[in-house]
């Protein structure tokens, strides 16, 4: 594919700068800095949409939707226990636009975690996070970095939970801190100084506040920006690497490049591009202006469309200001946390502590784990990986279901009234079973295939699985004092005050 | 020049690099130090943990919550004792159930006679009406706070930043 010249007086007027030629194309990039973040180039395989969804691109989109009309929310929104609530009140009803505003600050927040999730399904599934043959490609070290960027989203999340200070705020950090202070030994601590103090209070809401505003923010900023470059560094998406595999067999048609970019002092060495024969060509490629800069153009305006289009539809509740005295009942986390509320409710230590550590450390892991340089940029590698995907799923949810069921039918503490230790009860309950049907998947079909790679596919698809399973768990089938009902029975009337 | 003098001096090397990073390591620590340690209260505007809640005989017989305090209060004939509202497991406010009539039930070896008990709406613990807990994740009993009488106009106190065996009476 390559530009065909517009020379018509209508294509000059509809788009004032366009390209004409492959060369004016190119200087584009290097000439301008936002376009400096792309190659000059692109291969078609990176383009389609089938293969990357867009997932990392509408999740920064979401983050900048989130920054700006944040940084409006904070023109209107006041950091003190007295007037927070009323804040929000007045944002919803009394400011002009303060319910648009407000509104989509939530969507996007709740589409952003969600997007984030997908992104990380669609690099694992694809095998993305495997280093391949291009030249100081580090991809392994951008997926740790991509598991930071889910920490720090699921942080923000949570810190701007506690803001609106209304009920569903306020127990929601109670629960929270609280899990901080199921660490064991230094627990305590960190819980008061998440709280500034003893008990929640002014001293929380201004923590939360300037680490919702400032200091998350900067952080996920410049850990994007990093993962965004490290892209370019890895050599492009990781469906180039199977281009790299033909250019093997047939040599590239042009010569090798000799000069050396590198940006001293900063990073080692020359990038990819410059230390490998191109790889792409006219039939593999695109100048990434105006192919790959109207795509991404399209697709930031797909999502700002999509998010205030659900902004206008979906209300952002507000529950009664916080009250110390009385928690709801039920009391729920955002649907994000409910599958961890879940966990919790057989054990803080378990469940709050012990198991999130453990999936974000082996979340972390993967690469490091599965070293297989095949089928990389493939989605669910080859045939044998699509049956042991869904495998893995079928595993997920049998024992995702029989934990749960034992949870419900079989309360371990009243199965054993004589045990006193909660050392014990730490160790045996549902959440643990779980835990270790997972470490069983990944063991058993690694022996059995050989493939770490294979193994990594089975647990992770049960991963999903049983993250969706838990989460629904938590939000449809919890009712009054978290207890189990079904979708079609009705919760019991709760009063609210003793 | 000789070749020994050109020959690098790696120990020497190493030992500036490792001097270089360990002063550099106690200055970032020195730095960041004062940062830290100032969003670590000193004084805490905390509301008092120690309340009159009123005097004895005006609490009526059998279970009362005290909301400002999150304490239930548990009366005998003149007998007194404040259990914490607030779960063992995320703290969470415990709301007592009374049961349609009265149990008898065995309580850490002891035949009691219990009139209901505790329910955890975050997580579904559920504890004994005195305290202990049976069901879901809570992982210890529920606090017991003192109770005294105050010397100056007879009402009860009741301290929640202290606690107490589950034994604890206060008659009056």
């Amino acid at each position: 594919m390559s530009l065909t010249p517009k020379t018509t007086l209508w294509d000059k007027l509809v788009w004032s700068w366009r390209p004409e030629s492959n060369r004016e194309a190119g200087s584009s990039i290097v000439s301008n800095f936002l376009l400096h973040w792309f190659p000059n180039r692109v291969t078609l395989k990176s383009l389609a949409f089938g293969y990357s969804l867009y997932l990392g691109t509408i999740t920064f989109t979401l983050f900048l939707i989130l920054t700006l009309s944040g940084i409006v929310l904070m023109f209107l929104y006041v950091p003190s226990v007295e007037r927070a609530y009323w804040s929000i009140k007045d944002i919803d009803f009394a400011v002009s636009f303060g319910w648009l505003l407000r509104r989509t600050h939530r969507i996007a927040a709740h589409l952003m975690v969600a997007t984030v999730f997908l992104h990380m399904f669609r690099v694992f599934l694809t095998g993305s996070y495997k280093k391949g043959s291009a030249n100081g490609s580090t991809r392994p070290f951008n997926w740790v970095l991509g598991v930071g960027l889910l920490v720090l989203t699921l942080g923000l999340s949570f810190t701007g939970y506690l803001l609106p200070w209304d009920q569903l705020a306020f127990w929601a950090i109670t629960v929270g801190t609280s899990i901080a202070g199921a660490v064991p030994l230094v627990g305590e601590q960190m819980r008061q100084f998440l709280l500034g103090g003893t008990i929640i209070g002014q001293n929380t809401l201004i923590r939360f506040y300037v680490l919702h505003v400032a200091f998350l923010p900067l952080i996920l900023f410049g850990v994007s920006i990093w993962h965004m470059w490290r892209i370019r560094k890895d050599g492009g998406l990781a469906v180039v690497e199977q281009i790299r595999e033909e250019a093997v067999e047939s040599p590239p048609e042009l010569p090798k490049k000799t000069k050396t970019y590198s940006i001293l002092g900063i990073a080692k060495g020359t990038t990819v591009h410059v230390k490998e024969p191109s790889l792409l060509n006219k039939a593999n490629s695109v100048p990434s202006s105006p192919f790959l800069t109207f795509r991404t153009l399209t697709i930031v305006l797909l999502t700002l469309v999509f998010t205030i289009g659900l902004a206008l539809i979906t209300p952002a509740p507000l529950e009664g200001p916080a009250n110390p005295e009385v928690t709801p009942n039920p009391a729920k986390a955002p649907w994000y946390f409910l599958g961890l509320q879940e966990l919790v409710g057989y054990s803080a230590l378990i469940g709050g502590v012990i198991i999130p550590g453990l999936v974000i450390f082996g979340l972390a892991l993967i690469p490091f784990l599965d070293r297989e340089q095949k089928y990389i940029g493939r989605w669910f590698s080859n045939s044998s990986g699509r049956k042991w995907s869904v495998a893995g799923a079928g595993w997920g949810i049998v024992s995702t279901a029989v934990c749960m069921g034992i949870g419900v039918t079989m309360p371990v503490r009243e199965m054993f009234p004589g045990i006193e230790s909660q050392l014990f009860f730490d160790i045996v309950n549902p959440a643990t079973l779980l835990l270790l049907t997972f470490v069983a998947l990944y063991f058993l079909v690694l022996k059995i295939t050989g493939s770490t790679r294979l193994a990594a596919t089975a647990t992770f698809s049960g991963f999903i699985v049983s993250f969706i399973l838990l989460t629904y768990m938590g939000t449809a089938l919890r009712g009054p004092n978290w207890d189990f009902y079904w979708p079609w029975q009705s919760w019991p009337e709760h009063p609210i005050q003793f | 020049m000789s070749t020994a003098d050109k020959k690098v001096n790696n120990e020497r090397r190493s030992f500036l690099t490792k001097l270089t990073m360990g002063i550099f390591g106690a200055g970032v620590a020195s730095f960041s130090w004062p940062y830290l340690r100032s969003l670590s209260p000193n004084i805490l505007y905390e509301p008092p943990q120690r309340f009159k809640i009123g005097l004895p005989e005006t609490f009526s017989q059998g279970v009362e919550f005290l909301e400002k305090q999150r304490v239930y209060l548990f009366r005998e004939g003149n007998s007194f004792h404040a259990i914490s509202g607030i779960c063992s497991h995320l703290g969470c406010t415990v709301k007592y159930t009374p049961f349609r009539q009265q149990k008898e039930m065995k309580v850490r070896n002891l035949d009691v006679v219990s009139t209901g008990e505790f329910h955890c709406p975050c997580h579904g613990s559920k504890f004994r009406d005195e305290g202990t807990n049976y069901a879901g994740p809570a992982p210890k009993p529920l606090a017991w706070h003192p109770l005294e009488i105050s010397p100056d106009d007879g009402q009860l106190l009741v301290d929640i930043s202290q606690k107490v065996g589950r034994d604890f009476r206060l008659v009056v």
